[in-house]
């Protein structure tokens, strides 16, 4: 199995699975649960990285929703030299793995993906320019704020562009996937990650408040009426479902409504083993 | 860390409180005092995010976790599951307490329902012949680690806010001449609490050191790998991911 997520980039990016593990579920790279690795996906997208260290949100940064949770980081990384520091040998021993355990044992390589911060979206060009020459980056994500228009994500994707080669990933907020998918394939994204969910606010269990998008599986109606909305209208741009999949069935979903790939997060943080049948799932998507 | 089902073989109810008794020999092999285990509590994947116990009891082929009154759904549902229920368990996170080479006289102090994640080492201290005193406070007595779950030899001091129990008040009175008698401390109770640990050890011990005393940081947890950064929180002379770097502490990584 061969999926091009970047069709119309030179450089292309190649999946063996439809599976990919979404920003930072395992940090950036190194933080797998048990049973899990980067060999049973087809690609894995890094935790957010900023141009200088954030410090990221003080407690409480986790609150629980009925059917889900929010989640509050606050893009905390150490910036992008230490990232690169701790992690770029890692990234390229990753990117020369072949996938054995799951994949189709064919030889290809896992892609790493950067993702970027959306704290920052000013600093995304420098950060491009910084990754575009690490050897184990094989893409970089940009995920849009919310409630951005069409004039600042056409600047923000365009400058990106004009930075790097590299295949360019932009996850919208579900909410504004409509309005902002043309946009940002016209600016130069190689394929639209639907996306990040919609805001909430929730007090935590020991006090104080959290507010962030909705995480867990709450996330999958907002992720496939995003999804759906673009496959009626038709997308310049490979599409990749992200938020609330649980389960082959959800993934199956997702393909069928037009995706032609599929992050997961929380189940890996959640249900390491659920993720672990995903995967294997994920093999023969049209079987599962 | 393994994810594995464990089966619920033993329910212990106590007025509002229950102990669960889990058979899962793989877990309970590598699981050691103040490591937690995340816990799933329901079905369907509701509630989605799991829970955080501290064991109470170990042995080779089980362990033990308390349920505290709360009106948690989660919790809610494992009051209810039947025995002989299969249980998904994920764990252990981080660094648990390890007692020190060498020392002779171990003081375990903490508050209320947190003081219950020293219990399985208590036991161990006691096993290997050391000097065991256990101090805790409380709001009330039911809220403290009962004197017959402690062995023998173990001292108990006692302190509730409403007098049911041992001297009324806080313990903080009793602190310095236990933790001038004691070899090392193993804490776990709120944040205050151990900055009060930490003056009374200042002022008994002629300044705290590091290795004196290990503290259990109150934290829950989502993933346990350090991956969603759930857990991060001021220690250590940073912000770091509690699941990695604790969540037992040494208690000069708490000070500010």
């Amino acid at each position: 199995m061969s999926i091009e997520l970047a069709p119309h980039n030179k450089r292309g990016l190649s999946l063996t699975s439809p599976l990919i593990a979404g920003s930072g579920a395992a940090g950036f790279g190194a933080d797998w649960p048990t049973g899990l690795g980067p060999e049973m996906f087809g690609a894995i997208v890094t935790a957010p990285v900023s141009l200088h260290a954030r410090r990221g949100s003080p407690q409480p940064r986790l609150a629980e929703l009925p059917g889900g949770y929010l989640l509050a980081t606050g893009d905390h990384n150490p910036g992008y030299r230490r990232v690169i520091r701790e992690h770029s040998q890692l990234w390229r021993s990753i990117a020369g793995r072949p996938t054995s355990r799951v994949g189709t044992g064919d030889g290809q390589p896992v892609p790493v993906v950067v993702a970027l911060a959306s704290s920052a979206p000013e600093d995304w060009a420098r950060l491009a320019a910084f990754f575009e020459i690490e050897p184990g980056v094989a893409g970089l994500e940009l995920s849009l704020p919310h409630e951005t228009g069409i004039p600042a994500a056409s600047a923000w994707i365009g400058a990106v562009r004009r930075a790097t080669d590299l295949p360019v990933f932009v996850k919208l907020p579900t909410v504004q996937a409509r309005l902002l998918a043309e946009p940002s394939a016209a600016a130069g994204a190689d394929a639209l990650v639907i996306g990040t969910p919609p805001l909430g606010a929730c007090p935590a269990a020991g006090g104080g408040w959290v507010e962030a998008p909705v995480s867990g599986p709450i996330a999958r109606p907002f992720t496939m009426q995003a999804l759906r909305a673009l496959a009626v209208r038709g997308c310049p741009v490979p599409l990749v479902a992200a938020g609330g999949i649980q389960c082959a069935d959800d993934a199956q979903r997702c393909l069928d409504e037009g995706a032609v790939a599929i992050q997961v997060r929380s189940l890996l943080w959640v249900d390491p083993a659920a993720a672990a049948r995903l995967a294997e799932a994920m093999r023969n998507p049209r079987v599962a | 860390m393994i994810q594995t089902d464990a089966e619920l073989i033993e329910r212990n109810v106590a007025g509002p409180t229950q102990e669960l008794r889990l058979r899962a020999p793989p877990l309970a092999r590598q699981l050691s005092a103040g490591q937690p285990v995340l816990v799933r509590t329901g079905s369907g994947g509701n509630p989605s995010l799991r829970r955080t116990f501290y064991p109470v009891a170990i042995d080779d082929e089980t362990w033990t976790l308390r349920l505290q009154p709360s009106g948690d759904w989660g919790h809610a549902w494992q009051r209810t599951i039947p025995v002989g229920s299969s249980i998904d368990c994920l764990g252990p996170i981080g660094i648990g307490y390890a007692i020190p080479a060498g020392v002779r006289n171990v003081l375990f102090t903490g508050q209320g329902e947190a003081a219950w994640a020293l219990l399985p080492l208590i036991l161990l201290a006691d096993t290997r012949g050391l000097s065991v005193t256990l101090a805790v406070e409380g709001n009330r007595a039911r809220d403290l680690v009962p004197a017959q779950r402690l062995p023998h030899n173990a001292e108990l001091h006692l302190a509730t806010l409403d007098g049911s129990a041992g001297r009324p008040g806080r313990l903080s009175p009793l602190l310095p001449e236990l933790l001038s008698w004691a070899d090392c401390a193993m804490a776990a109770g709120a944040l205050g609490f151990y900055e009060e640990l930490a003056s009374a050890a200042d002022a008994s011990r002629f300044g705290l050191r590091r290795g004196f005393a290990q503290v259990l940081y109150p934290a829950s947890f989502l993933c346990g790998t350090g991956a969603c950064q759930s857990c991060a929180a001021d220690v250590a002379g940073g912000r770091r991911r509690v699941c990695l770097r604790g969540p037992v502490f040494d208690l000069t990584e708490l000070r500010r």
